[in-house]
């Protein structure tokens, strides 16, 4: 019989911290080694990934597909820019507020999803995006509409990039650190069961609805850090970052990274990212190359390119315990 | 008396599904609900579960009315369910599952931040060797053996730690040695974890094998009910299994 | 317009419930298009909004190509139509018959995809000037609705609008193939045992909801609101009817498009830059009462 300590072990921890730990030195010399414009494009990639994130605790981990996503990243932006622009409200508290306002609003708007599920739930949390990005795009007074918000500045002590970037890579590290723990805990555990089993986990005695909404929130708050952290990086914001093209990318990059795997997300917007920075450099026609990338993606890798590397790594592992044993 | 249905109706447009049951079941019994195909034994647990809302009547747990309470809740009150198509959770493995279960009762499961590896481990392995698959607690849940399957469903309800526990057909598509082993454990649970039981069941050997009481559904009415004596001689009953000759 | 207190009399009203009327029918005719291929394929197709925009450009283009006189308009909506059935064909074909099998996320990225590849063909091709062509006879002019103008191109609207509903109605309750339909949306496993080819039934469907696409796109040329960004536009809306009438509801999408449609006729009198939030407002309330839609079916 199988030892008890075998199962709560996980014997590559260790492995896998020190992977972690060289990769969090590498984000942390990396203003030193690189040029100006590749450090934006990472923090462009971290802020994005941070997004990700947020969306793939729906996604990947609660099984169910929100296309609204970028309505509270918008929002967090929004609400950074207009406390600095219009009051001139201390940084650090309007990018509390951002996350704290997409949390709010994630708790009206996900009262109305949570009680939905599959195709239902994508197509309501879509509607609900379309519908805050309208009140901002229409209201002209209030948002600047069309024209957005310009001249948004951090403090005089994070306007160099290189300043920036190292607040971008904290809020993001310490977010994806967070939203680790929880996707570990019993809640993620009991988010895992309702995306394998709702009916089971019903009768567990969870409230669905109510752990349902509770993700989304959480969510929809680390959207909204992920827009408040960007918008005075980049100095403005813009109706754009509300759309549903907006919500489609954390779509995108989950499914390309791998939507069961914690960083999968992660790799996924670091591909986007740079691939799409680099192909601006000669062509408008993004859409097309994102459309053609997904449909590849969707026939070629399914999984995503973590869970594709995953299997063909078992298989080996397989392949030479087999090989082993013939010998 | 632990839980008490009082002329408990269901109607699925003008079909009577359940009609007007008023039934006990005693705590510590194992109490089997028999019937033909189509007599609303399921729609019967589903009324119990808060898987259906009732059309009208009443469901008592502890002399305490939980009618219209919502399944969540009544499971937190100590009733716990199988369903007769087994359900799982395919992409966990089976401690993982039975952990689910511990988590979801013990409410720990709004704790955010601390591993869920952590809780429970002396228990979901105390409930994994009761129903013997501790050897396979690595295995993913949709590669174990249909049996298996039916053992790990009921793993995963000892887990919230019932009082009562419904079984929907637990030996439905086994082996006669799974069957037998089933009977077993069911015996076991009852008399060592003192785990009311109400299941229905199609083989009979199995119901007059392990059954204190058992209750007689046709067409959604109760016709008999009484200790395997006595419904084995009750008239209603024989008439309704052997057809009108008898 | 004026809109002060004195002119807030029935005939105002009337002529915005009009306007709202034909609003509701072009709805229609795009959500139509969009239910259809949900309620049979379980398909929600992101990309309709897209065939409706490449419709109206492809229309647009056909119509500047053979400039016939006074049936110019009607030949190139004809042929337009025509030619979004077969890029239907195309993209049942070669795309959505392989992900039937694969879960809902996939096809649905799948049809989000065709909608960034369209919005790029259209750019490549007519690039982002506003196009438009002129109203055909006889719905040149305008009609005075009680001392108002409205413009009879709304009545023809209005008229294909009802002959669609007339149609599908006709298609889906009246005809053997629509029995077919139905048992499909029903049961999908039954219907391919009693050996009727789903395969070939779900390319026909898509087809015929391109063709509607198409055409619904086809015929706002005449409205001069032919742009890029158009087909988001309207898909939004179509979401939110199809989420307020029931998802795969033909009845439903009824109804949603005449709430839609009012909700926006009389919010844009009321106050015009929220008249998009009133339709969402709506969908929330229909929401609390009905999760599933007016006419929609729970999915336990």
């Amino acid at each position: 019989m199988m030892q008890r300590s075998e199962v709560a072990v996980n014997n590559s921890t260790i492995k896998r911290s020190w992977w972690l730990i060289l990769l969090i030195i590498a984000f942390l010399i990396a203003p030193l080694v690189m040029s100006k414009f590749y450090l934006t494009i990472l923090c462009e990639a971290l802020v994005m990934s941070l997004f990700a994130l947020s969306f793939n605790l729906l996604f990947g981990y609660m099984g169910q597909l929100s296309f609204g996503q970028a309505a509270f990243y918008g929002l967090g932006g929004y609400v950074v820019a207009m406390l600095i622009t219009k009051l001139q409200f201390n940084f650090w508290l309007s990018l509390a507020a951002g996350a704290g306002m997409a949390g709010l609003v994630g708790l009206i708007v996900g009262y109305f999803c949570v009680r939905l599920r599959g195709i239902y739930f994508a197509v309501l949390t879509l509607a609900f995006g379309q519908l805050i990005f309208v009140i901002i795009f229409k209201w002209h007074k209030f948002t600047g509409g069309d024209d957005g918000i310009q001249g948004v500045f951090p403090p005089e002590y994070l306007r160099s990039i290189e300043a920036y970037y190292y607040l971008i890579f904290f809020v993001c590290a310490i977010s994806a650190f967070i939203l680790w723990r929880i996707v570990n805990s019993p809640f993620g555990q009991a988010l895992k069961a309702m995306r394998e089993n709702p009916e089971r986990t019903e009768f567990l005695g969870i409230h669905i609805a109510r752990y349902q909404l509770i993700a989304f929130v959480i969510a929809a708050a680390f959207a909204g850090l992920a827009g408040a952290v960007w918008v005075p990086f980049y100095r403005s914001v813009a109706p754009s970052y509300l759309t549903w093209i907006k919500s489609g990318e954390p779509v995108m990059a989950a499914i390309l990274g791998g939507p069961n795997i914690f960083f999968g997300p992660v790799l996924g917007m670091f591909i986007m990212t740079f691939v799409h920075s680099y192909i601006l450099g000669f062509t408008h026609f993004w859409p097309v190359i994102m459309g053609t990338i997904i449909l590849i993606i969707i026939f070629v890798l399914p999984g995503g390119i973590l869970e594709f590397a995953k299997v063909k790594i078992t298989e080996r592992r397989e392949k030479a315990k087999i090989a082993k044993g013939q010998t | 008396m632990l839980l008490q249905t009082q002329s408990i109706t269901k109607e699925f447009g003008k079909l009577r599904a359940v009609n007007q049951v008023s039934l006990d079941i005693h705590k510590g019994d194992i109490h089997a609900i028999i019937g033909p195909n189509g007599a609303g034994k399921s729609t019967y647990f589903n009324l119990i579960t808060g898987y259906h809302p009732a059309t009208f009547g009443k469901v008592l747990f502890k002399d305490k009315e939980i009618t219209h309470l919502p399944a969540y809740t009544r499971c937190t009150l100590g009733i716990t369910r199988s369903f007769q198509i087994t359900s799982i959770y395919p992409k966990f493995t089976v401690y993982e599952s039975v952990l689910m279960a511990l988590l979801s009762h013990r409410k720990v499961t709004l704790k955010f931040f601390s591993s869920a590896n952590k809780f429970f481990k002396e228990k979901v392995w105390n409930i994994l060797e009761d129903v013997e698959l501790a050897n396979q607690a690595n295995t993913l849940g949709d590669s174990i053996s249909h049996g298996d399957k039916k053992r790990l469903e009921l793993a995963i309800t000892l887990g919230t730690e019932p009082e009562l526990l419904l079984l929907d057909e637990p030996t439905c598509g086994m082996s006669p040695e799974e069957t037998e082993s089933t009977m077993a454990l069911i015996q076991k649970l009852s008399t060592e974890r003192g785990i009311t039981i109400l299941f229905t069941e199609h083989d009979m050997s199995v119901v007059f094998g392990i059954a204190k009481r058992i209750s007689v559904l046709h067409q959604g009415t109760l016709i008999a009910d009484g200790s395997p004596q006595a419904v084995r001689a009750s008239e209603e009953v024989q008439k309704v299994y052997l057809g009108g000759t008898a | 317009m004026n809109l002060g207190y004195q002119c807030m009399s029935f005939d105002v009203l009337f002529n915005q419930f009009m306007s709202g009327i034909a609003r509701a029918s072009l709805l229609f005719l795009v959500a139509s298009g969009l239910s259809l291929t949900f309620g049979v394929l379980r398909v929600l197709n992101f990309a309709h909004g897209s065939l409706y925009m490449l419709g109206a450009f492809v229309t647009y283009t056909i119509w500047k190509t053979l400039l016939i006189p006074v049936v110019g308009f009607y030949v190139a909506t004809f042929l337009g139509a025509l030619v979004m059935g077969g890029v239907g064909i195309i993209i049942e074909f070669f795309l959505l018959r392989r992900l039937y099998a694969r879960g809902w996320p996939e096809q649905l990225l799948a049809t989000y995809a065709i909608v960034l590849i369209i919005t790029d063909i259209v750019k490549w091709g007519w690039g982002g000037e506003f196009l438009s062509i002129p109203r055909p006879k006889p719905f040149t002019g305008a009609v005075l609705l009680f001392g108002f103008p409205f413009p009879s191109y709304n009545f023809f609207i209005i008229l294909l609008g009802l002959t669609v509903v007339i149609f599908l109605w006709w298609l889906i309750y009246k005809t053997r193939f629509g029995d077919i339909i139905r048992a499909a949306a029903h049961d999908r496993e039954m219907v391919s045992a009693l050996g009727i080819p789903i395969p070939w039934l779900f390319t026909w469907i898509f087809v015929l909801g391109s063709l509607i696409a198409g055409l619904s796109g086809a015929v706002t040329a005449p409205f001069g609101s032919i742009a890029l960004g158009m087909d988001v536009e309207i898909i939004v809306e179509c979401f939110a009817v199809v989420v307020i009438g029931g998802m795969g509801s033909l009845p439903g999408t009824l109804l949603g498009s005449l709430i839609v449609g009012q909700v926006y006729a009389f919010g844009i009198m009321f106050k015009p830059e929220l008249a998009l939030a009133f339709i969402f407002m709506v969908m929330a309330a229909v929401l609390i009462v009905r999760p599933w839609g007016i006419f929609g079916r729970p999915e336990r």
